[in-house]
């Protein structure tokens, strides 16, 4: 059940650049939140900024975690751009947070694990949300694709490593792996990947990278599901604010909070 | 001072507390429920209702500005047979009023909604909204104009014996005159404001930051023009106001309800805070037991 509660700043540093982790202790929300969900957070006590911020949870530990004194923790990555992100970068260990989640649909499993490969396609902050996919899938094999402008922009590598996990990294640069766009890269190592084989690839980052993405004859022919960014206003589906076009016969605009904010990528329509 | 007594009355209705949430803010109720007791309330109003569905404005259709929200939602809602098959159920099981917010593009639109709806039991009022912002064609036009807005509303009055609420707009210029008209229409009650006409332009891409362009402005960035309004529109009119714009606490409810709201709803703030309506409900009943006051009958108006 999603719920509005208080947790308490455990950590917040920065990462690199304009990088920041924040780490909230908040056990209802750690114990529930599944992959591709979100949650939102009041980043200001007054009227400036109005709005909760969502953010996909990254890293969570649950109750039963070997690590006692993780237990109940949640992380999310965030990156300095405005207002709202400049006051949490000022947020201080013992602070409380408030917190709403977890929120949205998420992403969903192969119905067994053995039953296909798994590709992550990630540009920018979008890696974020496909970490803890990687953490799901456990031993599994994934092939993950990193994109970003910058060698700064790429973030997670070290985590993804710690899995059994093939990294493939672009900047738009050139200035840390493959220069170019992550769908470029993706498309450039398609022989890879056999046709007798069945392949989930899940995505998450900026419109134009989804679209790119969706455009290619080889997403088409894989089940893939992608993680969708929007301007929230409430978060959990009340005002409608956060849609995106679809496919769907009856409603065409779907709330990226609610309905998704994962999706088929097929179903979405790019304008 | 243990009896507090809370309870308004706005038509036919009796409110156990005047705190109501608005139109477009709280969906159909279910999407609230995860965050506390709906029956707690003193009215729900629904998510504005057409005849038919519509699809609404193309994104984004939200923005922030300082102290508030932009949005273009433009009314989009499954239409009047999904609401009353799939949506109207579930206010069956809640004990606090069901207020359904409703709009059609011509005279005739409102009337046969007006009429429909007054025959599904679960409703205690219709909220006419005669001026969202989001529409070209839709109620605006009947909201600006005195003449057209007693129209209308004498037109919806005859469909309907459910409470009859004009939801007013504030983009005009005299909004007390509209006030008076649909009284003389026949209105039970008014509520206002919906929100300001308003567009915000990035400055960086050149272009508006809303896909409609124009949008509609909430949030405690409206609430003195709010509170002023509903002032000149009390000297006006002798039927209940229900105001709004910008409340986001207790402090700011009671100043509606000193200008003379004898009920108030919450909008924007229910997107941020789930749960400020009951926060509302409690702060009231604080401030009226410090205040040595036992009914809440006595702050309406209670000002100057």
């Amino acid at each position: 059940m999603r719920l509005q509660t208080e947790g308490v700043v455990v950590s917040n540093k920065r990462i690199k650049t304009v990088y920041y982790r924040l780490g909230i202790n908040c056990p209802p929300i750690a114990e529930q939140i599944k992959p591709g969900q979100f949650v939102m957070l009041k980043v200001s006590d007054d009227s400036s900024p109005l709005l909760r911020r969502p953010f996909s949870v990254y890293k969570t530990y649950r109750a039963r975690h070997p690590e006692k004194r993780k237990r109940g923790l949640l992380f999310i990555l965030y990156k300095v751009v405005g207002k709202g992100t400049r006051i949490m970068a000022s947020m201080e260990k013992g602070q409380r947070a408030d917190l709403i989640g977890p929120l949205g649909n998420g992403f969903t499993l192969p119905p067994l694990p053995s039953s296909g490969n798994i590709i992550l396609i990630g540009g920018g902050m979008g890696i974020v949300s496909l970490y803890p996919l990687v953490e799901a899938f456990g031993e599994k094999r994934c092939f993950v694709f990193v994109g970003g402008k910058t060698e700064h922009d790429i973030l997670c590598l070290d985590d993804f490593k710690k899995f059994n996990s093939s990294v493939f990294i672009a900047t738009e640069d050139g200035s840390l792996g493959h220069k170019g766009t992550v769908v470029d890269l993706f498309l450039s190592e398609g022989k890879r990947f056999r046709r007798n084989e069945r392949y989930y690839l899940y995505a998450c980052g900026p419109a134009a990278m989804l679209k790119a993405l969706a455009g290619t004859a080889r997403a088409k022919n894989l089940i893939s599901q992608a993680s969708l960014e929007a301007r929230m206003a409430c978060g959990f589906g009340a005002c409608w604010g956060c849609v995106v076009k679809t496919k769907h016969p009856k409603i065409p605009y779907q709330r990226v909070c609610k309905d998704g904010p994962v999706f088929q990528l097929g179903d979405i329509i790019w304008e | 001072m243990r009896d507090i007594d809370l309870t308004v009355k706005i038509g036919k209705m009796i409110l156990k507390n005047p705190v109501i949430v608005s139109s477009g803010t709280f969906g159909f109720g279910e999407e609230f429920e995860d965050f506390f007791d709906l029956n707690r309330l003193g009215g729900i109003v629904s998510k504005g209702i057409s005849l038919k569905p519509m699809n609404g404005n193309p994104p984004p259709r939200i923005f922030e500005t300082e102290g508030g929200i932009l949005n273009s939602i433009g009314l989009q809602n499954p239409g009047y047979k999904e609401f009353i098959r799939n949506r109207l159920p579930y206010f069956k099981n809640l004990k606090t009023h069901l207020i359904v917010n409703c709009f059609g593009n011509t005279e005739k639109e409102y009337v046969e909604l007006a009429r429909r709806l007054d025959g599904s039991p679960g409703i205690s009022a219709l909220e006419m909204n005669i001026s969202c912002p989001n529409i070209k064609r839709c109620g605006i036009v009947f909201g600006t104009d005195p003449r057209m807005a007693h129209r209308l509303v004498r037109a919806v009055r005859k469909a309907t014996r459910l409470t009859l609420i004009a939801k007013l707009s504030p983009n005009v210029t005299d909004i007390a005159l509209i006030a008076k008209s649909v009284e003389e229409g026949g209105a039970d009650a008014v509520s206002l404001v919906n929100t300001f006409r308003a567009m915000a332009v990035n400055i960086h891409t050149r272009k508006p930051e809303l896909g409609n362009i124009i949008g509609g402005l909430s949030g405690p960035a409206i609430k003195p023009i709010a509170v002023r309004m509903v002032w000149e529109v009390r000297q006006a009119v002798n039927i209940p106001i229900i105001g709004m714009g910008g409340i986001m606490n207790a402090g700011d409810a009671i100043e509606f309800i000193l200008v003379g709201a004898s009920a108030i709803q919450i909008g924007t703030a229910n997107l941020v805070d789930p749960k400020t309506g009951i926060e509302v409900i409690q702060g009231l009943e604080k401030y009226l037991g410090r205040n040595k006051i036992n009914c809440i009958e006595k702050l309406i108006g209670a000002f100057g």
